[in-house]
C-alpha cells in the first residue's frame, strides 16, 4: 500500500481508444491486484495520471464505479504530459493517484429526473456520473442526454452516444455547432443553449448535470435559468491548474475554495456565490 | 538513492569512471570529418558522442549548458574553418558566441578542459581523431565532473578590493522634476509619468507611476532613487497608458537605448526626463556601479533637470578590481565561489523581473517543451539558470545592477554580467547601452575576430 | 497549568549546552553579508541578533525536495523511495514570527489529507525561538495578533531578560529537549512582560483595520488593484522569503534511465502559476495574481482559520524589488471599498 502522498499506484494501459483526433481514451488495470480489488471512487472525481518523465496531469474519472476492474481517462492532447501519455500503447505502465474530490451527488439525484449535457471533453465527467445513472436506471425518473461538440469530428463518445440513443428509456441527443456537421451527419446542429431550449426539459423535480468549457456553461446556466432551473438544481464541475490534489499547491483556488478539495462538483449556486475567477 | 546516480548515466566512481565528452558538430564539415575518421579506420577513443547539427551556429549555448547539467563531462564544439560555411557566416556567429561562453565558463571555474572548441573540416578525420584524443586526455586528466554543485569551502564571499564609499548629498531637483512632470501632463505631452515616490519603509523610495497634474508632489528625488524605471517600459505600462513619461538617470537612459536597439519601444512612447545624478545608495554605501560612472549626465533625454554638478572625479576601478580579484583564484576556487552563491538561488527569477533587458514575454526558463533548465532550485538547475541568465545578457546588460540589488540571496549577478561586458568590449569593441543604431554585439560578427580559443 | 520554565545564564549558554549534547543545531550565521539558517558545530558560530533573510521554513519545506524516484526498466516502472529528511535537528534562534510560520504550514501540511514529505521532514525538528528585542522597521508581528515574544510554533522559547535568559518548555518534545540539557538550565520563573513591552513600543505603529478579511473580499472587484499591482514585477521574492507561503510545483527531471519527481518552491506572482493547458488563465494580469496574495493572506485564510496567514515578520516588504507593501495595499484596497 501506498503510504506517501504523492506516490502514484503503477498502471497498466490495458485499452486505448481514439475518441477523436486530439482525444483519447485509457483504460487503466492496477499491476497490485489487491488495489484492483480495494480501490473505490464516486462519479465526478479526478485523478493524477503520470507519464514518467515528463510529469503529471490531471483529468476526472471518466469511468463509472459501476465500472469494475479498472478506471478510464479520456484528455485532450494539450502540452507535454497529454503528448507523452499519447505515447503509451497497450500494456505499458504509467502512473495513476487519486480519487480526489468531491462527487457527484449521486444520493441526492435519485428520484428526480436527469439532464445531463456535456460540451466537447466535458463529456468526461458527465459519461461517470450518466453511466452510474444508467446502472441504476430504474432509480431516477426521465433521463436526457445531450453530447455536444464543435464539429462532428470532434465528438467524443459517439458508440456510446448512439448506444444511448437506441435506448428506449433515454432520451438522447447529439448536436454539433452550426457549420459542425459533415456529411452524413444525423445529430442535430446548432449550439449546445439552442438545443437545450428545443428539447425543453422540465424543471420540476429535475438535477441538470453540466460540464464544458466556460463559454458553454456561461451560456446554457442563461438558458436553464430562463427555463426556470434554479442554482440549486444545477451541477456542474470546475477545473483549475493543481499539482498536489490535496489543498496544499495553493494554486486551484477560486476565492477561499479549491477545487481540489471542496470541488470540483459545484452547483451552479454554489458557483455564483464564488469570486468570478476562474 | 541520491539525486546524481538517478540522472547521471553512472556515479563518478573514479575507479571505474571513463569521461563522457559530449560533442556538438556541423554537418558539413565536422560531422563529415569525424566520418571520415571513421572509414579511414583511424582509432580514437570511443568516450565521445556526437550529436550533428545543420551548422555551428545552431550549437545553442543552451545545449551546452543541458549536456552538463545532464551529466557530462566534457563538451566539445566543432564547426567548419572561417570561410568554410556552408551557410556563408554561421560559423563566424557562432564564434563571437563561443568566445563569450568560453569566457563565462573560464570565470565561473569550470576547468577550461571540459570545455573545447575545433574547426574540423571534412577533409580533416586525422585532426578530428586528434581533437577528441587530446579532449579525452585533459577531461581524465581533470577527472569526472563534480557530482553536485554545491559544498563550497569557506571562501569570503564578498571581497574587499574597494572600501565602501559614502553617498554624496543628493542634487536638489524636486522642484523641477515636479514642475515638469506637471508641464507634461497638463499639456498631454505624456498620459503618465514615472518617476519616484516615498516607499513604505523609512528611507526607501519606490516607483510611482503619476497619471494626474494634481499628484506630482508625490514625486520625490534622492539617493534611495534606486530602481531602472526603464523595466517598466515593457511591463505594459505603454498599454496601460499610452505616452510614458519616464525619469532616468545616466544608467536607467542606458537601458531605453537597448531596449530601442532591440525594438522593444518606439521613440515617440515615451519622453525622457534626465535627471543629473551623482551616485545612489545600496545597502548604506554608494552602489558600486557608481564607483566608475563617469556621466551624470544622461544621454538621449528629451529635457534635462538641471543641477549644479560637483565635479567628482571617477577613480578606483569599481567592479574590474572585484573581478581581477575573482580571476586570481584558482579554477576550483573560483568554482567553489560561485557555488556557495548558486546554492543560495531560491529562483525568486527577481533578477530577472527588474531587468530592463529581460523583457521576453516567456523565458526560456519557464519553457516545458522542450525543457532547457531544470526547475529545481539545486545545484543542477541552479547553475544553468545562472548561467543563461549571464550569457543572454552578454553584449546587452548596461550594467544598472538591479539584478543584484534585488537578489535576497545577495549572489553577484553583477560580476557576471560585469564580466561579460569586458570580454564584448575588449574583443568586439562594444558596449552597451551606448548608440541605439548600432546592431547588438552577438547578432553580427567580423572576419578578424579572435579564435585563439579554438583549436 | 502554566508552561514550565528555567533560567539559564544566556541565549549563547543554552545552544552551547544543547550542541553538548550531540544534538544537530540549525541556527542563524552570517554568510555574504546576510543571516542564513545553516548547519552550526559551535555556539559561536551562531549569529543571534537580527532577522535572517529567508525564515526558517526551509528546514521543514525545502526549496527542492524529492517525492520519488523511477527506474525506467524493460519492460515496466520501479518505483524508488523519496528523500531520506535529514537527521533529527534544533532549529535554533528562531524568532517567534518565524515559529509561528511553522505553526501555520504545520496546520497547512498536516491537515488531511496530510502531507506526508513535510510531516516526515517536521517530525524531527525541534524549535527552540528566541523573543525578539530588536525589531526591525518592516516588523508589524503586531499587527497580525502575535508579539515578540509569542510561543507559538516554538517547542521552547528563550526570552532574554536582565538577569539571563527565561526558557519556557511549551512542548512535550520541548521537554524531551530539556532534559538533556542537564545544568545549563535551573529551574525558576521571570515575568517577561517587560521586554514583550519594550520590543512593541521600538516597533513602528503598524496596524491592520478591524473586519479586514470582510472587507477585502468584499473589494474582490475594486478596479484599485489595478493600480496597487502596476508596480508589482511578477517575480516570487515575497513568497520565497515568507515564513508562511507554502505554494508549491511538481516536476520531473528525468532522463533515458530515469528520474525523479521533485516539489519546488512556486509563488502565486508568477503568470505560468494558474496557467491552464488550454492558454487560459484564471488570474490573467498581475492585478489579479497580487490580488491573489493579499486575499489569500489577509481574507480567505483568516475567514477559515480565524488568523491572517501573516505572521508580520515584514520580510515580504523589506525585500520586494519594487517597494510593495502587502499591509499597504490590503488596507487601501478595504478601505476604498464602497
Amino acid at each position: 500500500m501506498r503510504t506517501e502522498t504523492y506516490e502514484p499506484h503503477l498502471m497498466t494501459v490495458a485499452q486505448v481508444r481514439d475518441e477523436t483526433a486530439d482525444v483519447r481514451t485509457l483504460r487503466l488495470t492496477f499491476t497490485d491486484p489487491a488495489l484492483a480489488d480495494s480501490f473505490a471512487y464516486r462519479a465526478g472525481q479526478f485523478a493524477f495520471y503520470s507519464a514518467f518523465g515528463e510529469g503529471e496531469s490531471v483529468f476526472c474519472i471518466a469511468s463509472s464505479p459501476t465500472e469494475t476492474g479498472y478506471v478510464e481517462c479520456s484528455f485532450k492532447l494539450t502540452g507535454k504530459v497529454t503528448s507523452a501519455l499519447r505515447r503509451l500503447s497497450e500494456g505499458d505502465v504509467m502512473g495513476f493517484r487519486g480519487p480526489y474530490g468531491n462527487s457527484f451527488p449521486i444520493d441526492e439525484m435519485v428520484g428526480h429526473n436527469l439532464v445531463f449535457i456535456g460540451g466537447g471533453i466535458g463529456m468526461a465527467p458527465v459519461r461517470s456520473i450518466l453511466v452510474n445513472c444508467l446502472d441504476r436506471r430504474s432509480e431516477f425518473g426521465d433521463i436526457t442526454i445531450l453530447n455536444g461538440a464543435r464539429s462532428a469530428a470532434d465528438l467524443v463518445y459517439r458508440d456510446q452516444t448512439d448506444a444511448w440513443t437506441a435506448r428506449s428509456d433515454v432520451r438522447c441527443v447529439k448536436t454539433v455547432d452550426p457549420g459542425g456537421d459533415s456529411e452524413g451527419w444525423d445529430g442535430e446542429v446548432g449550439l449546445i443553449p439552442h438545443v437545450l431550449e428545443r428539447l425543453a426539459p422540465t424543471p420540476h423535480n429535475t438535477k441538470v448535470v453540466l460540464c464544458g468549457p466556460p463559454i458553454m456553461i456561461k451560456f446554457s446556466l442563461i438558458s436553464l435559468e430562463k427555463m426556470g432551473f434554479s442554482g440549486e438544481q444545477v451541477i456542474t464541475t470546475l477545473e483549475n491548474r493543481m499539482k498536489c490534489g490535496v489543498g496544499k499547491c495553493g494554486r486551484c483556488n477560486i476565492g477561499g475554495a479549491y477545487v481540489c478539495c471542496d470541488g470540483p462538483v459545484f452547483t451552479a449556486a454554489q458557483i455564483a456565490a464564488l469570486p468570478q475567477e476562474f | 538513492m541520491s539525486t546524481e546516480t538517478l540522472l547521471t548515466p553512472s556515479a563518478p566512481d573514479t575507479a571505474t569512471w571513463k569521461p563522457r565528452l559530449v560533442a556538438f558538430v556541423c554537418n558539413w564539415c565536422t560531422y563529415t570529418g569525424a566520418d571520415l575518421a571513421g572509414t579511414s579506420r583511424t582509432e580514437y577513443p570511443a568516450n565521445v558522442r556526437i550529436v550533428r547539427l545543420p551548422c555551428s551556429g545552431r550549437i545553442d549555448p543552451h545545449f551546452i549548458i543541458r549536456a552538463f547539467e545532464q551529466g557530462a563531462d566534457g563538451v566539445l564544439v566543432s564547426g567548419c574553418h572561417p570561410g568554410d560555411c556552408h551557410y556563408t557566416a554561421g560559423n563566424y556567429h557562432a564564434r563571437r558566441k563561443f568566445m563569450v561562453l568560453h569566457a563565462l565558463a573560464e570565470f565561473l571555474g569550470i576547468e577550461p578542459e571540459r570545455l573545447q572548441f575545433s574547426w574540423v573540416s571534412a577533409a580533416e578525420g586525422r585532426k578530428w581523431a586528434d581533437v577528441v584524443s587530446d579532449v579525452v586526455a585533459g577531461l581524465l586528466r581533470v577527472g569526472p565532473v563534480q557530482p553536485t554543485w554545491g559544498g563550497a569551502g569557506e571562501l569570503p564571499v564578498r571581497s574587499l578590493s574597494e572600501p565602501p564609499r559614502p553617498v554624496p548629498e543628493p542634487l536638489d531637483v524636486v522642484g523641477e522634476l515636479r514642475a515638469t512632470a506637471q508641464r507634461w501632463l497638463s499639456d498631454c505631452r505624456v498620459d503618465v509619468f514615472v518617476g519616484y515616490g516615498q516607499g513604505s519603509l523609512p528611507g526607501r523610495l519606490r516607483p510611482a507611476f503619476i497619471t494626474s497634474p494634481d499628484e506630482v508632489d508625490q514625486l520625490v528625488w534622492n539617493e534611495h532613487a534606486v530602481n531602472n524605471l526603464a523595466t517598466y517600459l515593457t511591463r505594459g505600462l505603454v498599454k496601460r497608458h499610452g505616452r510614458v513619461g519616464l525619469l532616468v538617470k545616466s544608467c536607467d537612459a542606458r537601458a531605453v537605448v537597448g531596449l530601442l536597439q532591440e525594438r522593444q519601444i518606439e521613440r515617440e512612447q515615451v519622453t525622457l526626463l534626465g535627471v543629473p545624478c551623482i551616485g545612489v545608495e545600496v545597502d548604506g554605501a554608494l552602489a558600486p556601479k557608481c564607483h566608475t560612472c563617469d556621466s551624470a549626465w544622461p544621454a538621449l533625454v528629451d529635457e534635462v533637470l538641471s543641477a549644479e554638478v560637483p565635479l567628482t572625479p571617477v577613480d578606483g576601478e569599481g567592479l574590474a578590481a572585484e573581478i581581477a580579484w575573482v580571476e586570481k583564484m584558482s579554477p576550483a576556487q573560483r568554482r567553489a565561489w560561485w557555488q556557495a552563491q548558486f546554492d543560495r538561488c531560491l529562483r525568486c527569477y527577481a533578477c530577472r523581473a527588474v531587468c530592463p533587458l529581460c523583457y521576453c514575454s516567456q523565458c526560456i526558463a519557464d519553457q516545458s517543451r522542450p525543457q532547457w533548465v531544470s526547475k529545481s532550485s539545486d545545484g543542477r538547475g541552479n547553475l544553468a539558470w545562472n548561467l543563461v541568465r549571464a550569457f543572454h545578457l552578454a553584449g546587452r546588460c548596461v550594467g544598472c545592477g538591479e539584478c543584484t540589488r534585488v537578489c535576497p540571496s545577495n549572489i553577484r549577478l553583477d560580476l557576471l554580467n560585469a564580466k561579460l561586458a569586458q570580454v564584448v568590449r575588449d574583443e568586439f569593441g562594444y558596449v552597451a547601452g551606448g548608440d541605439p543604431d548600432l546592431p547588438p554585439p552577438l547578432t553580427t560578427y567580423l572576419l578578424e575576430d579572435h579564435e585563439e580559443f579554438i583549436r | 497549568m502554566s508552561p514550565t520554565t528555567y533560567l539559564a545564564d544566556s541565549a549563547q549558554a543554552v545552544l552551547t549546552a544543547i550542541l553538548a549534547a550531540g544534538q544537530r543545531v540549525v541556527a542563524p550565521v552570517e554568510q555574504a553579508g546576510l543571516l542564513a539558517f545553516a548547519h552550526v558545530e559551535q555556539a559561536e558560530q551562531a549569529q543571534l541578533i537580527g532577522q535572517t533573510r529567508a525564515s526558517a521554513k526551509e528546514l521543514a519545506f525545502p526549496r527542492t525536495q524529492r517525492l520519488f524516484g523511477y527506474r525506467f526498466g524493460n519492460p515496466g516502472v520501479e518505483l524508488l523511495p523519496g528523500e531520506e529528511p535529514p537527521a533529527p535537528t534544533v532549529l535554533f534562534g528562531v524568532r517567534p514570527c518565524d515559529a509561528a510560520g511553522l505553526a501555520i504550514l504545520d496546520g497547512v501540511f498536516g491537515a488531511e489529507p496530510a502531507d506526508a514529505p513535510y510531516l516526515a521532514r517536521r517530525a524531527r525538528i525541534t524549535v527552540v525561538g528566541l523573543s525578539c528585542d530588536q525589531p526591525q522597521a518592516h516588523c508589524a508581528c503586531t499587527a497580525v495578533g502575535l508579539s515578540p515574544t509569542a510561543t507559538d510554533g516554538s517547542d521552547l522559547l528563550l526570552t532574554p531578560l536582565a538577569e539571563g535568559v527565561l526558557v519556557e518548555v511549551l512542548t512535550a518534545r520541548g521537554a524531551a529537549l530539556v532534559d538533556l540539557l542537564g545544568e545549563a538550565l535551573r529551574p525558576g520563573a521571570a515575568d517577561k512582560a517587560e521586554v514583550t513591552a519594550r520590543a512593541e513600543a521600538a516597533m513602528a505603529p503598524r496596524a491592520l483595520p478591524a473586519g479586514l478579511a470582510d472587507g477585502l473580499a468584499a473589494a474582490f472587484g475594486e478596479a484599485a488593484w489595478a493600480d496597487a499591482a502596476a508596480r508589482c514585477l511578477g517575480c516570487g521574492t515575497c513568497a520565497f522569503v515568507c515564513p508562511t507561503c507554502h505554494c508549491f510545483d511538481v516536476v520531473d527531471e528525468s532522463n533515458l534511465r530515469g528520474g525523479q519527481r521533485l516539489r519546488v518552491w512556486d509563488a502565486c506572482q508568477f503568470g505560468l502559476f494558474t496557467l491552464h493547458a488550454s492558454g487560459h488563465n484564471p488570474r490573467a494580469d498581475q492585478a489579479a495574481r497580487y490580488r491573489q496574495r493579499a486575499l489569500h493572506k489577509f481574507s480567505y485564510y483568516p475567514r477559515a482559520h480565524g488568523r491572517p496567514m501573516c505572521v508580520g515578520c515584514g520580510r515580504c516588504v523589506n525585500a520586494c524589488p519594487a517597494g510593495m507593501d502587502i499591509f499597504e495595499v490590503a488596507a487601501t484596497a478595504a478601505a476604498g471599498q464602497g
